[in-house]
This record gives C-alpha cells, structure tokens and sequence, in this order.
C-alpha cells in the first residue's frame, strides 16, 4: 500500500492460548531452553510453535538468542500467575505495541466508536500476511485482553468502555437482526475490494459470514 | 475422606450375537482433592465408566458411592467436560455458562454473578457474548470448563478434553485445569481425567489407574510423585511412561483374541 501507511508493526500470527501454550511449556523446561528441543517435547516441527514464540517476544514475554528461548522477567511473571493475573499482563503489553495503539486510537477517533473489518483491514494491510488471518488473530488477541469488543453480526470492533475516555463507546453491541449497513464509521478512504471469503467458516450463519477465529 | 467409591462394577450390554462385557470387577476409590487419571486402549470402557459414576448410566453389577451414598440418580455435585466441548451453538458463551445452573434451577439473581465469576476464572472476560462458533477450540474448551465449575461440583469429570485441540493450546489448558483445581477458592474438590494419553495422564494425575482392553478391568494403578510442572523428558516421567505403557501391553496379550493396539500414537506413548 501507500508509504504513509507502513505503520511499523508486528501483528499476531499465533491465538492466545497458543502463546500461552508455549509459555507453559517453556516454563515445563526451567524457563530456558533450545527452540528445536522446544519443539520436539510437542512433537512439532520449529515453524509450529515460531508464530508464537515471536508474538511471546513482541510481547517481552521470552528473549530469543542464538536459537535458546528464556523467559524475561515479566514473562516468568506471567506464567507464576493466575489465569487472570496472565490476561491483564498480556492486556498491558499489548497495549504498547503499536498496532494495538493505533487501533484503540482509531476506535477513540470514530465518532461511534466502531471499526468495520474493512476499516480494520486497511489498518493492517501494510502486512504482507492475508488480511483475513490478520483480522481474526487482532481480533481474538483484542477481546481476550478485553481491549475491545467484537460485533459478529456487523464485522465490527466496539470500543470497550474506560474509566479515563468517559465514553459509552458502545460497549455492548446492539443485537442484530439480519443484514445491515456497516455501522456508520467514518469511512475515510474507499473500500478495499478484499472481502472476507465465505469459505471461513463450515456453516453459514443467517446474517452473513462470521469469522472464525483462530 | 473418600469421595467416591466404586465397587466390583460390571457393565455389559445385551446384543444380537449375545451379552458383550465392557468391564469386569471395577473397584477404586477417589479421595478429597485427588487428580485420578484412568487410561486404557479403545473400547475399554474409560467413557462409560464416568457416565456410571456420575449416574448417567447404571452398572450391571456392583455399586457405586458418592460421600458413601449410593448413585442412583444423576449426581448434581459432579459436572463434565467433554472431547466434544458439547455447546451449544445458537447460545452466547455467558448463555452457554448459564444453562447448567438454569438447568439445577438455580434463582435467577444468583445465576448472572454466578456466571461471571466462571467467565473470569477460566480466562473468557471479553467473550461474553460471542458464539460458539466465533471462537477458536482452546476458548470453546473453556466455555466447556466454565460451564462445568460454575455448578460448582466436588468432583470434575473429564472425558479426553484436550484431544480435539492443537498442542499448543492443550499445553495451555492443561495446566489451567491445575491451576483451578489445586486453588482452594474453586471448585472442584476431585478430578477424575479420563484419557487415551498416558503422557498427558502422567503430566496430569497424582494416581493413574490402568484399563485392560475390554472387558476393562483395572490392570494397575500407579502412584505419580513427581514434582509439578513435571518435565516430560526426564528419566523418572519416561520410567513412569514406560511402566504403564508395559502394563497395558502386556495386559492385552493375556487375550488371546485380543486385536492390535489402535492408532498407537507418537512414539508409541499414546493408545
């Protein structure tokens, strides 16, 4: 896409409970251990459990160096932790990554506070991954650390409500009835051609397609 | 304190080519706050053997105690969790929580707080109102696991809840499930994992009992002592691995018309 919209950014290739997976194990081997043998204790090959050992990294969860993964501080934190303890350690550092910045600031800006998956996409087209794939991961990773919510019936993000915004945001999308108008948000640029292939999912729900989420 | 006993249990079932035996002369008992795993090959009753002892289902033969009471109906204080996740689809995840407790006839005001306690516990804040269908399988096992603890049984049955996921994401729900039980806020007091992983069953369990093929009969049971999180390539884990794997083996070679193993799986560590 366009130069100005090469956002720097690393989104997740991986879903929550992969990453954490891979957390526990690490933890199972002392907290440090050789990727490979990381690996084979699941009878996986590397690009298996890669997705998420880099999205542990982005998250400054694990450091990897000369193919040995070691907990950071904060990620032996997290894997001591209760399951709740985890979530909010995962909820603030995604919270630093720019992609998530950008997309709580894009939910801030809209004046209903929603993101269609077309608006979305735009954000995170500058990644050279399928666009679909992209979206499902933000937004799975984004409702687990309740950053915001997801609409299935509208494709759309809704903002979760903060103390400090002060705003309704929409925290609770209105139930749907059938097939409607792309929430309202201020579509700025033109729509990207890319729509969601109905292959996503095996059944069909009755008001379009549904992401499954991976 | 024994929580459950299981005593002399046969249970067969009649057909056209005669009665068929699932298990001959079951017997164990489950402590307060075990983790008791049952494993054994195909076919050798591990599935049933909840069903009869949450009372789904009646054994032909023997009797089955909860806190010394005899199960003849369904046991309100036990919940399951199945390979299957078994939700239903056109229910939110807070809905999906909300229907065993509805089920139980649980007063309403109490079921939303109810709910979302066992939504944050097992990590589903954010999913409240998504669908089964929205969701990747570790969340929807979760949904599985909220709905069972939110009845707050003493005992977790758990019939192959990881099977059906990827390996990373059955890592991770392994140990959650850990996690809650050994959390004295939480129900449940028992879990008795029912699995076709001996691997996964040693990781897991203080106390594995070994199934023969069908007719199933208790072959062993084996204590597990080994410090938690347990490392899988250590000697003493591949030693216990080797044991159990052994006694299944050799327990089926005492049947002469016994068949092959079925999908012996990676590494020969899985039936």
């Amino acid at each position: 896409m366009s130069p100005e919209r090469s956002v720097p950014t690393t989104y997740p290739k991986c879903n929550p409970t992969e990453m954490l997976g891979l957390l526990v194990l690490l933890n199972s081997h002392k907290g440090s251990e050789d990727v490979a043998l990381l690996a084979d204790d699941l009878d996986l090959e590397i690009d298996e459990i890669l997705p998420s050992l880099e999205y542990a990294e982005v998250l400054q969860l694990v450091k990897v160096t000369e193919g040995r993964a070691t907990f950071t501080d904060l990620g032996k934190r997290l894997v001591q932790g209760t399951i709740r303890d985890r979530k909010g350690i995962i909820r603030e550092q995604l919270r630093r990554t720019t992609l998530f910045r950008t997309l709580l600031r894009a939910l801030d800006n809209s004046p209903d506070h929603c993101l269609s998956d077309e608006q979305l996409g735009q954000i995170v087209s500058f990644t050279t991954a399928p666009a679909d794939e992209a979206v499902q991961n933000i937004v799975n990773w984004g409702r687990y650390a309740d950053l915001f919510r997801y609409d299935a019936g509208q494709h759309r993000l809704v903002a979760v409500l903060t103390p400090a915004s002060g705003r309704t945001g929409g925290n609770r999308p209105p139930p749907t009835g059938g097939p409607t108008s792309r929430g309202g948000g201020p579509v700025t640029e033109p729509r990207s051609a890319r729509g969601r292939p109905a292959s996503e999912t095996t059944e069909p729900p009755p008001s379009g397609v549904v992401p499954v989420l991976a | 304190m024994s929580l459950i006993r299981i005593e002399h249990v046969d249970k067969s079932y009649a057909s056209r080519h005669g009665t068929i035996s699932i298990m001959q002369d079951v017997s164990f008992t489950v402590k307060d706050s075990d983790f008791l795993a049952i494993v054994g090959p195909s076919g050798c009753g591990k599935s049933t053997l909840l069903r009869l002892i949450q009372g789904l289902d009646r054994p032909s033969a023997g009797r089955i105690y909860f806190q010394d009471r005899p199960v003849d109906r369904v046991c309100k204080k036990m919940a399951m969790v199945f390979q299957s996740f078994a939700l239903y689809p056109w229910l939110t995840v807070s809905q999906n929580v909300a229907f065993g407790l509805e089920a139980l006839g649980w007063p309403e005001e109490r079921i939303g707080p109810q709910v979302e306690r066992y939504v944050s516990v097992t990590g589903l804040d954010g999913f409240q109102e998504a669908f089964p269908r929205e969701l990747s399988g570790g969340m929807r096992q979760r949904v599985g696991l909220a709905r069972a603890l939110a009845v707050e049984p003493a005992v977790l049955l758990m019939d192959e809840p990881f099977s059906a996921l990827d390996p990373l994401t059955a890592e991770n729900l392994r140990e959650e499930v850990l996690q809650l039980w050994r959390d004295p806020q939480l129900p449940p007091d028992a879990v008795l994992l029912v699995s076709h992983n001996i691997e996964e069953a040693i990781e897991l369990a203080d106390r594995v009992i070994v199934l023969s093929r069908r007719p199933g009969h208790i072959l062993a049971e084996v204590e597990v002592t080994l410090p938690r999180p347990r490392d899988r390539k250590s000697a003493a884990f591949y030693e216990l691995t080797d044991r159990v794997y052994s006694l299944i083996t050799a327990g089926g070679q005492s049947l002469a018309t016994a068949p092959a193993p079925e999908g012996a799986g990676r590494s020969g560590e899985a039936l």
